[in-house]
């Protein structure tokens, strides 16, 4: 009786070991050859980047002019001039066709610099919160949203121009843009008295009733946050809707 | 012998292949969205420094100012009897002595000893010292804005230009309590 065969002979064992280490040559063969390259199947077209867009003085002051077009545009539309109650219609009209002459500056300061003026009002922003604004207004008919929406528009202004000095590389020219924003600033401060005047309403405060009054002077420096503004018919509580306008930024920029 | 026959649907609702394919379209897709999204950046944080000493003279002068206003301010709360307008003017001096502290701070060991005598002597009618009053902020506005278009760190002047903001609403408000019309006050 002859003992039965091993299990693994040396023979085996060799020729095994000889077709994994083959095996594994033919598969690193296989192997894609370059790091970090993304797996697909098919054709797939080849992507093309998009060019870097830089913030330059005159993609702010391109901006500038889309917005302050806007700003016009807004408040000489007919829904805000047919709520505005008698004595604010024409301030509002005034604020309206001061752009004019802020017009003529941004575009004076954008061809010095070799850009093109841009007149049409930013799009972006007109379907981000502008429209919405005047859709509340045509449907709310109240006076006060005339005047509420001037001094938000205003303060916007404001911030705009005060946002732009952080991005604004030239030194005269931030200057330049914060006369304008200055501008914007004493006609907030005019809307705001119109709103709710006397020097009881320079400071923040309460009413009598607890309620939050509006302020002059709300704070002691410039605010680069959202604005908020309430707009529109009150709902069953007697809110209204709230409409957040934010200052141009990257999506919004002429360039 | 015995025939199986398996029946396959025309269209499979998923299968392992297309599923995998869905997988890696999907991971180039959202490998590839970093390429095709824009970058911005803005020319002046590339280029600009955020702080620069040779700003420090400038930001001494704007202290000063502050200091001195919130002197003038000083004066005008204790000449002034009305409680709204009192409280009004306090508002104001709180602002200024906050600007004052703000531009202390930002020159640190730079900042210099300033002079605090008040720019003026306001008193009397509430209506003529506002419109003083307002005047010295129009002032103020404008030689923070010269001061402005001279700073070369980013820093100093986004600082500049956030007091800006408000000295111009204050001196609007202001006038427009002095009895002047809207649109005098709001400088049209």
């Amino acid at each position: 009786m002859t003992p039965s065969r091993p299990s693994y002979s040396r023979r085996n064992l060799l020729l095994s070991g000889g077709t994994i280490a083959a095996a594994g040559a033919v598969l690193a063969a296989c192997g894609g050859s370059e790091p970090g390259t993304i797996a697909r199947i098919g054709i797939s077209p080849t992507t093309v980047k998009l060019p870097d867009a830089k913030v330059t003085d005159t993609v702010l002051l391109r901006t500038a002019m889309s917005f302050e077009a806007m700003i016009a545009a807004l408040l000489s539309d007919p829904a805000v001039a047919s709520v505005a109650p008698a004595t604010a219609k024409p301030v509002i009209a005034a604020f309206a066709n001061s752009r004019t002459a802020t017009m003529a500056a941004l575009s004076s300061l954008t061809t010095a610099r070799g850009a093109q003026p841009v007149s049409e009002p930013n799009q972006k922003l007109m379907q981000s919160y502008g429209n919405t604004a005047l859709q509340l207004i045509k449907d709310g008919n109240s006076e006060a949203d005339a005047l509420a929406f001037t001094l938000a528009l205003e303060t916007l202004t404001a911030s705009t121009y005060q946002y732009f000095v952080s991005l604004t590389a030239e030194p005269a020219l931030r200057a330049d843009m914060m006369r304008l924003g200055a501008g914007a600033s004493r006609r907030a401060a005019v809307a705001a008295q119109l709103i709710n005047g006397g020097t009881k309403a320079f400071g923040p405060g309460l009413t009598e009733d607890g309620v939050a009054i509006l302020a002059t002077l709300p704070r002691a420096f410039g605010p680069l946050s959202t604005v908020q503004v309430g707009l529109g018919k009150p709902n069953e509580v007697g809110s209204l809707t709230t409409v957040l306008m934010d200052t141009p930024s990257l999506n919004s920029f002429i360039y | 012998m015995d025939n199986h026959q398996v029946d396959t649907p025309d269209t499979p609702t998923t299968s392992r292949r297309s599923l995998l394919t869905a997988l890696l379209a999907g991971g180039a897709v959202a490998a590839a969205t970093p390429l095709l999204a824009g970058r911005a950046s803005a020319e002046a944080n590339d280029a600009i420094p955020a702080n620069d000493p040779r700003d420090n003279a400038a930001l001494n002068a704007a202290f000063e100012r502050e200091t001195r206003m919130a002197a003038t301010y000083a004066i005008a709360v204790r000449n002034t009897s009305n409680k709204d307008d009192k409280a009004a003017l306090v508002v104001i001096h709180d602002h200024h002595v906050g600007y004052a502290q703000i531009i202390k701070g930002y020159l640190a060991t730079n900042a210099a000893t300033p002079n605090s005598a008040p720019l003026g002597s306001p008193t009397g009618a509430f209506g003529p010292m506002a419109a003083q009053l307002a005047a010295l902020e129009n002032q103020t506005v404008e030689i923070h804005t010269g001061i402005l278009a001279g700073l070369i760190g980013l820093n100093a002047a986004t600082l500049i230009a956030s007091i800006i903001t408000v000295e111009a609403r204050q001196a609007a408000a202001l006038t427009f309590v002095s009895g002047s019309t809207p649109l005098a006050a709001a400088g049209i």
